[in-house]
């Protein structure tokens, strides 16, 4: 039996097929009162007055809280630096910041409260391009320059760097002028990826309650329960331990749960009630609660004329809307890989994380990467066009490889993207420097493929403790503060556990966040948690180990090298009828059969960058993606057809087959999305298209006709049987090779904005019919 | 304003006393505690609130409770009677889901699709199914676990 490496099904599959598995929306708690909050029509004002008294005098209010609710109590909080108000203190900062909240006993009369809320603003000059607010002279969006309570972030951002600009990165090595010279040819182009949804079907909802006016209880979907514990208990003047987060069944976070959202206002309401109240989003708040970084991305490659790459300069805006959430720290994530997986001697990259009056923004798989490999794969194939080499053969010859001493300076393990590459390539079918001629064509259809591939760290340093209660009955408890929230982490884990205590995966149960009970977690997100919760569960089961084989050595008078776990309790190798039960064992152990035995380890991975050199350990693991992808483009109507998409990762070991295929197909799916459709426009910081009817999904008519997620394994040596993260490798890679098959399929057009509607494809035809060059390089 | 109406709600005859403007998915979310049946998006484009009324899919968030007066309400909850439903048992298989969130209202769709269609090509697998957004993506293991009943229904 190995339960690691099976397709073990999913242990929480029986509770999502009846319908009985309970969200934080199904939660009906005594006396529960229904929320809903003003938000601010403008994107930048002056908060004059605000005026509650007829909205407080409504009969079913319970509660209204203001800015005036928060004497007293830490109004400003964030992940990375404190910036973002529990309400609106002296001014809103884009549409949809939260001026007032009401609690009520019915969800209609919260939402007739709220029209009866009187508020004076006075207007503000506002800005929305993230280019345009990094600029000297944009409106300031926040005056004050914030704190930040994690040392980590203080120690490993440059931080407040001015302006509307949060924070600035940089990277870099070798002489990068002297390598431009070098260079027999210069690339210069600029790519925008404009801001996206997650697109989680459960919008973010929470329930709070005071116990006592020391004891906030929360449950909420959230990715991260310690960090929004860490959270509340600052805003509130409560110690970590007065604070409860719950977490139910999660649907789909993607990011997009990883920070506070709507709990620190839930409490608010709740406290100042002394009742619970739930508060569920509707799916417009959601849209101006939350999404991708758009951003603006300026690349310089110099190379030579045999295809190597020679000095790349690149620059990155992220638009991180009112307000930073993590985005310093992911705009982080996106500098040092600015440049690709690829070999390149002189190098200097720098992204900045900057305000602006749209929504805030947030983590969302692949974080700050999606947007810099969009750039750099779409640039990799403009090169290989103008050389006229094989686009995979150009990659090939440029790409890491195992031991290479990366940008940051330290040396590179587990790199499978070469590999990655060429699975792909072959999924597609991929023949070579002929796809960049012109491909087959019928009537007003071109055919097209296209490759890219990519690199990403994960958040480091970081830590995940983990505990195992092995029961009187043999049976096992995981505790653990990692959210399951569709990727099969609760699976993955017990697969983990059982492996190490050689019993079936049945046996082993996996607890859900309860902050009350499991023990410190970074976050459910990076793609972190196999490698770093399934460090700490491993260990954990290997200390329960220990004590069963020490105990059994001991009862039977052999050597504990001589003993090993089997059958449901321990055993003499190659003697069976020399064996214990657990019950036996506890015996041993404890001098009665009744008790548990537990496991625990606090699994640190140490590391961060140097923010004035970039030097330093940026990942505790790095993961290397492939995709391939064929479509169909009709250069008429400008329509695409996704006939093929193959992804390759190197997941270093596949737990769980199967649910490392899943995570990719829903990556591919997501970037199809935004390859396509997927965009959030905003007109004067108004959304325009803030619903599900305007913004579009990827439905299952969208699926490409075929799909291959496949998977390389180059064992890492410090994960847990040298596992490595899998979440949201695939996704930044989808993007580029898609944009490449598009390109390859119009005989040569990259076209450089997002998405590709078809309206862009027929312009871009258009223009080179017309002879615009300008969007080509060279 | 509210209404009397009587509706077969999961096999048993319920009167219920409902809003003019209470949405069949409030009676069943609120009233009835059928928990399974979710809100995602409230104007009747994710799916996730599908259930199946007179056999047929139904976004319960735009029909007003009011017009369930003499019809036949089915939900996740009512599937299966104490077994799972072969449906809920081809997910299972297939392992066709992953958040879950969406899973009751898809599983719901199929039904309808299979009620009205026990043969359906992929192309109109892919149709039928294209109001139930799974964001997830676990779009092959669904048109999988539909193939497999679909077989079922061809030995039949």
């Amino acid at each position: 039996m190995s339960a690691v490496g099976s397709d073990t099904p999913r242990v929480d599959g029986n509770a999502k097929v009846s319908g009985a598995a309970q969200y934080t929306a199904d939660i009906d708690l005594p006396g529960m009162l229904h929320a809903k909050a003003l938000r601010s029509p403008h994107p930048h004002a002056k908060l004059v007055s605000i005026d509650v008294s007829k909205a407080a005098a409504l009969p079913g209010v319970i509660a209204v809280v203001t800015r005036d609710d928060l004497n007293g109590l830490n109004p400003y909080y964030g992940a990375v630096v404190e910036d973002q108000p529990v309400l609106a203190m002296d001014r809103v900062r884009c549409v949809g910041d939260i001026v007032a909240a009401v609690a009520a006993e019915e969800r209609e009369i919260a939402e007739e409260a709220v029209e009866l809320i009187e508020v004076e603003y006075k207007p503000l000059p506002a800005v929305f391009d993230v280019v345009e607010a990094a600029q000297t002279g944009a409106p300031i969006i926040h005056e004050k320059r914030f704190e930040t309570q994690a040392a980590i972030f203080r120690e490993q951002l440059n931080l407040n760097a001015g302006g509307n600009v949060c924070s600035v990165f940089r990277a870099g090595d070798g002489d990068v002028d002297a390598g431009f010279a070098e260079a027999d040819e210069v690339f210069e182009n600029t790519y925008r990826m404009p801001p996206v949804q997650h697109g989680h079907i459960e919008p973010h909802v929470a329930a709070a309650v005071w116990e006592s006016p020391n004891r906030l209880v929360v449950h909420t979907p959230c990715q991260n329960a310690v960090g929004l514990q860490e959270q509340l208990a600052r805003i509130f003047n409560l110690p970590e331990s007065g604070v409860r987060v719950v977490v139910p069944h999660v649907g789909g976070g993607y990011g997009g749960k990883t920070h506070a959202r709507l709990e620190p206002v839930t409490a608010l309401l709740a406290r100042k009630a002394g009742r619970p109240v739930q508060w569920v989003l509707t799916r417009e708040e959601v849209f101006l609660t939350g999404r991708r970084y758009g951003a603006f991305v300026r690349m310089k490659t110099g190379f030579k004329r045999d295809g190597s790459l020679v000095a790349r300069e690149v620059e990155v805006f992220y638009d991180l809307g009112a307000y930073a959430l993590s985005g310093p720290a992911n705009a982080k994530t996106g500098s040092y890989v600015a440049s690709g997986p690829y070999r390149v001697p002189n190098r200097r990259l720098t992204t900045y994380a900057v305000y602006t009056n749209l929504p805030p923004a947030g983590p969302y798989r692949g974080v700050g990467v999606p947007h810099v490999a969009w750039a750099y794969e779409s640039e990799m194939d403009r090169i290989a066009r103008h050389l006229g080499m094989d686009p995979v053969e150009l990659r090939l010859k440029n790409l890491l490889q195992e031991g290479d001493v990366f940008v940051t300076g330290e040396s590179l393990v587990s790199v499978g993207i070469s590999d990655c590459l060429r699975q792909v390539a072959s999924g597609i079918g991929w023949r070579g420097r002929e796809e960049q001629g012109n491909g087959a064509s019928e009537g007003s259809l071109r055919r097209g493929k296209g490759v890219a591939v990519i690199m990403k760290s994960t958040t480091t340093p970081t830590a995940s403790a983990a505990s195992v209660r092995l029961n009187g009955d043999g049976s096992v408890m995981l505790l653990t503060s990692s959210t399951e929230m569709g990727q099969g982490v609760r699976t993955c884990l017990a697969q983990i556990v059982a492996e190490r205590l050689g019993f079936p995966v049945e046996r082993v149960t996996v607890s859900a966040p309860d902050t009350d009970v499991t023990p410190y977690d970074k976050s459910t997100s990076s793609s972190r948690t196999t490698f770093h919760m399934g460090n700490a569960a491993l260990r954990a089961a290997e200390e329960v180990r220990e004590q069963l084989l020490e105990a059994g050595a001991q009862a039977l008078e052999v050597d504990k090298a001589d003993m090993e776990l089997g059958a449901g309790g321990v055993r003499v190798k190659g003697v069976p009828d020399r064996s214990l039960t657990i019950p036996q064992l506890l015996r041993v152990k404890y001098g009665d059969s009744v008790g548990s035995i537990f496991g625990s380890c606090n699994f640190q991975v140490k590391g961060g960058l140097d923010p004035r050199t970039g030097k330093g350990k940026a990942a505790a693991f790095w993961f290397f993606s492939a995709c391939g992808a064929e479509v169909e483009v009709d250069v008429e109507t400008g329509k695409v057809r996704v006939v093929n998409v193959a992804t390759s990762v190197d997941v270093g070991k596949a737990i769980n087959p199967l649910q490392c295929g899943l995570q990719n197909e829903g990556s591919m799916l997501e970037a199809l999305g935004a390859a396509f459709f997927e965009e959030m426009v905003f007109e004067q910081g108004q959304p325009v298209n803030g619903t599900l009817l305007e913004y579009m999904l990827p439905s299952m008519e969208d699926h490409p006709e075929r799909f291959q997620s496949l998977l390389v394994e180059t064992p890492h040596p410090d994960g847990p049987f040298g596992a490595k993260g899998v979440g949201e490798a695939v996704i930044p890679a989808v993007v580029p090779a898609i944009g490449n098959a598009v390109a390859n399929a119009l005989g040569g057009i990259n076209i450089t904005e997002l998405p590709l509607r078809p309206e862009r494809v027929v312009a871009a035809l258009a223009e080179r019919e017309a002879g615009v060059t300008g969007e080509q390089q060279p | 304003m509210r209404h009397l109406i009587t509706a077969n709600v999961n096999g048993r005859e319920r009167e219920l006393s409902v809003k003019s403007n209470q949405t069949l998915l409030e009676v069943l979310r609120d009233d009835l505690r059928l928990k399974g049946t979710r809100e995602g998006c409230s104007v009747g484009v994710c799916g996730s609130c599908t259930v199946l009324v007179d056999g047929k899919p139904v976004s319960s968030c735009l029909m007003l409770a009011s017009n369930a007066e003499g019809r036949e309400v089915l939900t996740i909850e009512g599937l299966g009677a104490g077994n799972l439903d072969p449906v809920q048992q081809a997910f299972l298989d297939h392992q066709a889901f992953q958040c879950g969130f969406c899973t009751p209202g898809m599983i719901m769709a199929v039904k309808g699709l299979l009620n009205e269609n026990p043969k359906p090509d992929e192309a109109e697998v892919r149709d039928y199914l294209s109001g139930n957004i799974c964001r997830c993506g676990t779009y092959v293991e669904v048109m999988a676990a539909v193939e497999d009943l679909t077989r079922r229904n061809d030995n039949g």
